[in-house]
């Protein structure tokens, strides 16, 4: 069973997002990681980009796949973890503490129609 | 879909599987890179029952193989076992295979699973008047890969005798207790080891001895590493319907002083189109069909594998290079999405494997 904390919302492409004042906390689930197994790279996106929601922001890789990130929202990059470059594996020991960006949102509606765990959830049956 | 023999065994273990050559196969188990490393060091086994066996038989086995064949499988002594491609006439790959020497008129050829169909429908043509008998029992076999330093001691484990003096590319016929195997110190990790050719039934039971001996799964995720750490090309990839072995790297398969063998006339006065270049990368993962540049980034090739090595720690590729845009300067860059990053070229394989 994949581990889905109530408190953080979630994308239908297993990231999920934590807002703290107009700063959202970006990851991805533990289902993601799972799937993906040994996670070797992760491609960060760098600090001052402009994302949009649903673009891509980086890309994690297994040793057999190369994963778009999609970004759960529209906002500017302020901060990377800058850990996941010599760690990537970070990643699978846990992908909850181990976040890979926070980005400034301006639009907290869109934070508010993200997934809620339990919305979440069935998405994560093999 | 095709299962293995191994199927419900893989779904015990929860292997994640995935759809390979019309085969549904265990791709890992615990993961890739503990898989690869139990293999570098210690002992893995793969159910790899997916390939073919032919088997060629009569009093002109021999000569019909080496017919069929680019390498020199006359010369070869009595059980040995030869690599080579199976070319067409004008050159081109069909497959590449392994023939085992088994008896003066017995010659077992072990194919790709994703060709059996092809090789086979090419090798009943090219019958004509030899005298030979030809069987496809693909469907008969299974066949496991075990491998690593520490194979020898399981494999005694399983009753296998007299191992010592079983030379590394060779395979003799065992029978242990009324049960019949071929055994083969093969494999395509690089390292020493052994496969084990058998029934189905026969095959459960190996396997399920190797796992009570502690041996490690390991799935076709971990093989491809392998392989590629070790740099053996792999037929859909470096070697293609399009691309003679001489392309690829692998003019040492081809015997051009031998007796006549179908594609001997086009490979003699062939110029090959491309070079194999093993390049590695310090950041990121090279993926088969991204660029490879020059150090004007002039696109001069294309990734055919890459992966990332396990041992090494870095991303790692064989690419086809066009041959008149081969820089003399062996300087190389990939185009890894929007970003072309600095590639190390190497004159040897990543990773050297431990077999004699």
């Amino acid at each position: 069973m994949s581990n889905i904390p109530a408190e953080l919302k979630y994308t239908k492409d297993h990231e999920w997002a934590k807002l703290e004042g107009d700063i959202v906390t970006v990851g991805i689930t533990d289902f993601a990681q799972n799937s993906l197994g040994d996670i070797v790279y992760v491609e960060l996106p760098n600090i001052g980009d402009n994302i949009e929601k649903e673009g891509t922001f980086g890309v994690v890789e297994s040793i057999k796949s190369a994963s778009d990130l999609y970004s759960p929202l529209t906002g500017e990059v302020v901060e990377i973890n800058e850990d996941l470059n010599d760690s990537p594996d970070l990643l699978n020991e846990d992908s909850y503490t181990n976040w890979i960006m926070k980005i400034k949102i301006s639009n907290e509606d869109e934070f508010n129609s993200l997934l809620s765990a339990s919305d979440y959830e069935p998405l994560c049956e093999e | 879909m095709n299962k293995t023999s191994l199927y419900e065994a893989h779904l015990k273990l929860n292997a994640k599987m995935a759809e390979f050559a019309g085969f549904e196969m265990p791709i890992q188990y615990a993961g890739v890179k503990s898989e690869v490393q139990a293999v570098r060091e210690d002992c893995g086994v793969f159910d790899v029952s997916h390939m073919g066996e032919f088997f060629v038989t009569g009093p002109d086995a021999q000569n019909f193989v080496d017919y069929l064949i680019t390498n020199d499988f006359l010369s070869a002594q009595m059980n040995k076992a030869v690599y080579s491609p199976l070319c067409r006439e004008d050159g081109t790959t069909i497959d590449d295979l392994i023939a085992y020497k088994l008896e003066e008129n017995k010659v077992l050829i072990c194919v790709n699973a994703a060709n059996i169909d092809k090789d086979w429908n090419w090798i009943e043509s090219k019958k004509s008047d030899f005298d030979i008998t030809l069987e496809n029992k693909s469907e008969a076999y299974s066949l496991l890969a075990v491998q690593g330093p520490e194979t020898g001691k399981h494999m005694t484990t399983l009753g296998f005798k007299d191992l010592e003096n079983f030379e590394y590319y060779s395979a003799k016929e065992f029978e242990i207790d009324g049960d019949k195997y071929i055994l083969a110190r093969t494999g395509y990790t690089g390292e020493d080891g052994f496969e084990i050719f058998a029934s189905h039934d026969l095959i459960q039971k190996t396997w399920a001895k190797l796992m009570d001996q502690g041996v490690t799964p390991c799935g076709l995720a971990s093989r491809d590493v392998l392989r590629l750490e070790v740099c053996y090309p792999l037929y859909g990839h470096e070697l293609n319907d399009n691309l003679t072995p001489l392309d690829a790297a692998l003019k040492w398969t081809v015997k051009l002083n031998k007796n006549e063998f179908i594609g001997k006339g086009a490979l003699t006065d062939y110029t090959p189109n491309h070079r194999l270049a093993k390049l590695s990368i310090e950041k990121g993962i090279p993926r088969e069909g991204y660029d490879i540049l020059n150090d004007n980034n002039e696109v001069i090739g294309k990734v055919t594998s890459g992966t990332m090595s396990v041992v090494l720690g870095k991303g790692i590729a064989l690419g086809l290079i066009k041959r008149d845009k081969f820089p003399k300067n062996k300087v190389f860059k990939i185009q890894i999405r929007k970003n072309i990053v600095d590639a190390t070229y190497h004159t040897k394989a990543f990773v050297n494997g431990g077999h004699k």
